[in-house]
């Protein structure tokens, strides 16, 4: 059974402080001016826009510099309020759109749109222009199998641009093609690539992201730890992290798309069990237990329910957590049905507080085989030990 | 039928029969109340088969008859009805029951008493005798701690063990146990030994009335069923089968640390715990602080991310080590509430061990909760 590849969509408002004044004040539009501190204050840039960042003027720059830069530099003040309300307002649209929303920063997000039915490029094309048009702002979009790729095909889409004007850019990686992709490029646009790592990759002839995907992983490796992995595979355009959907964590959820709907009950059975699993694992790695388990399925049709069932304690333990899905499932799909996507989740968290027991009933001994699991997974590797089935 | 009874004794009667209809049985019979003139009384009856409860009660019998009432129907007249008498006449061909007191005249529609399930007519020789209140104390004692999870039966009831003259009982949900002892004031014939359900008590002790009346019961043998019979009512409740847990091994034989409480200042600060555990996982933590001298206090508190917190100190004797222990604060307020003593002795060892609640001077009863992990 595997599951389908993800569609990742990353996307950036352009020059997006400057973007928001020109909605308050429309006269600036197409000047060079840049929202920051005052020079006098040794302010720095905020942000810029396309026409001032032409004349070599970035964020992050002391402001008196911009300023000998581009002596007609007009520098606004920042109102954070608004920002962050019109941030408010994007997010607001993304989540329309689906409620797998990753908020990375104010002006920047990623969204699974794996299990959209529309083609992905109409869909980010009249996202784009549903938030120029009633919102006033320009982004950018990525689109990848994955998170990594999808950031820098933004990235690499914005550059392309004209200069002189938002980029209002669409880049697109047709999966498969990642590592192809980011073969080319300069190997510090990958994420944990910082001057001083650059450094030492240009020491080894590494310029490329393409360069470290041709080395050996364990070459990799030797030279840079368990850093040398990830980015041994990054460079090749795999990234299997999800899509984060709260900063606070309200639940912990995990979902799958099927390639194929999946008839097969034993099957369905399994991939709850490993889901359960995973969202167990997760909540024992951030300290918390849930009261409440919840299944989620979508049939072929698109139409998509959820059923959750209330523990009488919170857990923590993939038993129980497979156990309440599975009744779950059976309760709301006969034998034999075909399911498109099948999803486990736990909210209602809090402390992972638990009523002992007068006698013991097994699961005391059970939680202390799975802190022994947790201890061996987290020092070798997830592959190291696992639950065998009965 | 016809006869004529006092309102206010239809409507006792009515009362404590009652609670034994399962008005959502699908035999529809079962949400009725069987009414038989039996030897110049009218008997009522109520039963959901696993208990049934009997009440005679006094009446002028005419003619000999019976049937069955709807329960909601004939209780919520009866308790509306104008005068002292109340008078039932069944016309046993349409099984009308005709109700006519004061100016108040109705018709009931019943269902023939043969439809309604024999109940057991006991042979009370060789009962056992306790006396009311002590029983109603003993049954208060126990019943809070047995399981209302169907889960594991036999935790929903309570285990009652008589040998001569020595009467035990013992509930226990899995987190908690209660056991009470107390000694017959005449040595029992046979020996019992048998897990009753707990709801079956709690309505004894609701219809068993005060004063210094004697409960007898008798357990026949071979039939899964214990009969129990106060003044003029009689209940009957099926008997769980199974093997109670051993729940002496779960006693702890020692502790670390006895800590002795007033109960009643323990039980408020408990209370006011509780307020702020609900919204929880009805949490609270005891710092138990021991001092020089004897002298400590007990910090009871509580935390909740929505409404705030509560702290209480207790004055406290503290025997042995200081510990800080977590339990939940509704099983602790429970057993507290149950303790008649103005003293209460909290024994602990850890933080995850067992912790026995015994009243100061009162051998016969103890309490054992089992403490909270916090994470």
């Amino acid at each position: 059974m595997k599951a389908m590849p993800r569609s990742i969509l990353h996307l950036d408002l352009d020059a997006f402080f400057c973007a928001v004044e020109e909605t308050r004040d429309p006269t600036l539009r197409g000047k060079a001016f840049a929202v920051g501190g005052q020079p006098g204050e040794r302010g720095v840039v905020a942000s810029c826009s396309y026409a001032a960042r032409a004349f070599g003027v970035r964020s992050a720059m002391p402001m008196s510099r911009a300023l000998r830069l581009c002596p007609e530099l007009i520098v606004v003040s920042g109102r954070h309020r608004a920002y962050r309300e019109m941030s408010e307002k994007v997010m607001t649209t993304l989540r329309d759109l689906t409620p797998l929303v990753e908020q990375i920063s104010i002006d920047e997000a990623f969204l699974d749109l794996s299990d959209l039915r529309d083609p992905i490029e109409r869909v980010a094309r009249q996202l784009q222009a549903g938030i120029r048009d009633d919102l006033g702002l320009s982004s950018s979009i990525g689109i990848a199998a994955n998170k990594l790729t999808a950031k820098i095909a933004t990235e690499v889409g914005k550059k392309a641009a004209e200069k002189g004007q938002p980029p209002f850019a669409l880049t697109i990686v047709p999966p498969g093609e990642e590592a192809a992709f980011l073969a080319p490029l300069p190997a510090d646009m990958l994420w944990g690539v910082g001057p001083k790592t650059m450094a030492r990759l240009n020491e080894v002839g590494i310029h490329t992201i393409g360069d470290i995907a041709r080395r050996p992983e364990s070459d990799l490796v030797t030279r840079f730890g368990e850093n040398g992995r990830d980015l041994w595979r990054h460079a090749n355009g795999m990234d299997d992290r999800p899509i984060v959907t709260e900063r606070e964590t309200k639940s912990i959820s995990q979902e799958i798309t099927f390639s194929r709907d999946v008839s097969d009950d034993q099957s369905l059975e399994k991939t709850l069990r490993e889901m359960s699993a995973e969202v167990a694992r997760q909540l024992r790695k951030t300290d918390l237990a849930g009261k409440t388990v919840k299944l989620k399925l979508r049939w072929p049709d698109f139409t998509t329910l959820t059923r959750q069932a209330t523990l009488a304690q919170p857990t923590d333990q993939e038993q129980e957590i497979a156990s309440t899905a599975s009744a779950l499932l059976k309760s709301v799909r006969r034998s034999g049905q075909a399911v498109r996507l099948i999803g486990v989740g736990v909210s209602s968290l809090g402390a992972p507080v638990r009523q002992l027991s007068l006698w013991d009933d097994g699961g005391e001994k059970s939680r202390k085989l799975q802190e022994a699991v947790d201890a061996l997974q987290e020092k070798y590797g997830s592959d190291t030990i696992h639950k065998g089935t009965r | 039928m016809k006869i004529t009874v006092l309102q206010e004794n239809l409507a006792r009667g009515l009362g404590i029969v009652s609670r034994a209809v399962s008005p959502r049985s699908t035999l529809p019979v079962l949400a009725n109340i069987l009414i038989a003139t039996d030897e110049g009384r009218l008997r009522l009856s109520a039963t959901n088969l696993e208990m049934g409860i009997t009440c005679w009660i006094p009446a002028r019998i005419d003619t000999d008859g019976s049937t069955t009432v709807p329960s909601r129907t004939f209780s919520d007249l009866v308790n509306t009805l104008p005068g002292d008498q109340v008078q039932l006449t069944l016309d046993t061909k349409t099984q009308n029951l005709n109700v006519r007191s004061g100016a108040s005249n109705n018709d009931i529609k019943c269902i023939d008493a043969q439809e309604f399930p024999p109940l057991p007519t006991p042979d009370m020789a060789g009962a056992i005798q306790l006396n009311v209140a002590d029983f109603k104390e003993m049954i208060h004692q126990v019943v809070f701690s047995a399981s209302t999870d169907d889960a594991r039966p036999v935790l929903m009831g309570v285990l009652m063990n008589v040998e001569k003259d020595k009467v035990l009982m013992a509930a226990a949900d899995g987190f908690r146990l209660s056991v009470r002892k107390a000694v017959l004031s005449s040595a029992a014939a046979h020996p019992v030994n048998a897990i009753i359900p707990s709801r079956a008590l709690s309505e004894l002790a609701r219809v068993a009335g005060d004063g210094e009346e004697v409960v007898s019961m008798v357990v026949p043998k071979g039939r899964g069923q214990v009969i129990f019979r106060v003044k003029d009512v009689e209940l009957v409740s099926q008997l769980i089968d199974g093997t109670f847990p051993d729940y002496q091994q779960i006693i702890p034989r020692g502790y670390k640390s006895r800590t002795l409480v007033s109960t009643a200042s323990l039980l408020k600060a408990c209370k006011q715990a509780e307020i702020f555990a609900r919204e929880g996982s009805n949490v609270a933590r005891l710092d138990i602080k021991s001092a020089n001298g004897g002298s400590g206090e007990v910090e009871i508190s509580a935390t909740s991310e929505e409404t705030g917190k509560n702290e209480t100190i207790v004055e406290a004797t503290v025997d042995g080590s200081g510990v800080l222990i977590a339990f939940n604060v509704k099983f602790l307020r429970e057993a507290l509430e149950v303790i008649k003593t103005p003293n209460v002795a909290l024994e602990t060892s850890a933080a995850n061990a067992p912790g026995v609640v015994r009243p100061v001077g009162d051998e016969d009863f103890l309490h054992v909760i089992m403490p909270m992990h916090l994470g």
